[in-house]
């Protein structure tokens, strides 16, 4: 029974799985020397077709089917793998274009990650190709909050009750507006640093309960820079902040371009 | 974990920081969000074969609730 799993592959460890963070093109081994991988592994780089897979083992008591069920709803865990997946793509884009891959993408052996590449050679090409030379930046734009609602104390002391229906008519109205005018100032900003990008998406809001932010995100936008419009970057956004101040504008990065390594799927 | 919120915040109200660290949040809607795919959903690959889908986003979820009730 046993040699028909060793058999497979020489290579593989009975119980180990190859985890994969990234894929890259021509990369150099010995600058992973000291970045360690999951659980303080030792990092590998596959060469493939041209392109360059970095992985690591895993046990897959941990990060087989029934582990992943069980750790991934561990926050503790997630954020530890997510944070050291973080920085193996941090060294490897500090050495070359990098496609990161999703969290948790693991094969049972080097057989099993050569054939994923072969199957996404084309789109991982692609993709590498679109951002070469180019980082990631964040940058949210918040309703300010609660504008329209100021306390109605300056109300008349015996307000009838077809004024009080008034007035929230009134404050219901203004409120709408404002939540409308934060919507179009989002997509004006949007569009500004849209054009100083060479490319661009909206993510899904984030909820206040995960980042502790106050007011309603109404933009949560990653922009693809080129490191050489890094500086015009920063200007659209210092000048989206100045026209708006109230939109609480919050630019970070740079980061590996996450959000712009996904492969198009026909 | 009902005080997790407090002491693990998964980002914080001002992320502006200098080329530095990502905050978790911004983190797991990249590395578990729509964008960084090899395959639809997390594989976990045996032998090439593609065995099991873990569907994250509803795991993620359970997390948020848990949070939530914190």
């Amino acid at each position: 029974m046993a040699d028909q799993v060793t058999g497979h592959d020489a290579g593989h460890v009975v119980g180990q799985g190859r985890y994969l963070y990234a894929i890259s093109r021509g990369l150099d081994p010995l600058v992973l020397a000291d970045v360690p991988g999951l659980g303080d592994g030792r990092l590998d780089v596959l060469e493939h077709r041209g392109l360059s897979a970095v992985v690591s083992d895993v046990d897959l008591e941990e990060y087989g089917e029934e582990g992943l069920r069980r750790n991934l709803e561990r926050l503790e865990w997630l954020e530890e793998v997510a944070r050291r997946h973080d920085e193996v793509v941090h060294a490897v884009a500090e050495h070359g274009p990098v496609a990161p891959l999703r969290l948790a993408t693991i094969c049972l052996d080097d057989i099993g990650v050569r054939r994923r590449i072969d199957e996404w050679h084309a789109a991982l090409e692609q993709v590498l190709d679109r951002v070469e030379g180019r980082r990631e930046w964040s940058v949210k734009a918040f309703a300010p909050r609660a504008a329209a609602a100021q306390p109605a104390e300056s109300a008349a002391p015996a307000e009838g009750g077809a004024a009080y229906l008034r007035r929230k008519k009134a404050e219901t109205l203004t409120r709408a507006q404002g939540e409308e005018q934060a919507m179009q100032v989002a997509e004006e900003v949007h569009a500004r640093l849209s054009a100083v990008s060479e490319a661009s998406r909206r993510l899904p809001p984030q909820d206040p309960r995960l980042t502790g932010h106050v007011g309603t995100m109404t933009l949560n936008g990653a922009y693809l820079v080129d490191a050489a419009r890094g500086e015009e970057f920063a200007e659209a956004v210092r000048a989206a902040q100045a026209d708006h101040p109230d939109a609480g504008i919050d630019a970070a990065g740079p980061w590996p371009p996450y959000s712009f390594a996904m492969l198009e799927q026909r | 974990m009902t005080s997790s919120v407090e002491q693990h915040p998964l980002g914080r109200p001002d992320t502006q920081q200098a080329g530095g660290q990502i905050s978790l949040v911004d983190l797991l809607d990249r590395l578990l969000g729509t964008g960084v795919v090899l395959a639809g959903d997390v594989v976990i690959s045996l032998a090439g074969v593609d065995l099991v889908q873990v569907r994250l986003h509803a795991l993620i979820t359970s997390v948020r609730d848990e949070m939530a009730e914190g």
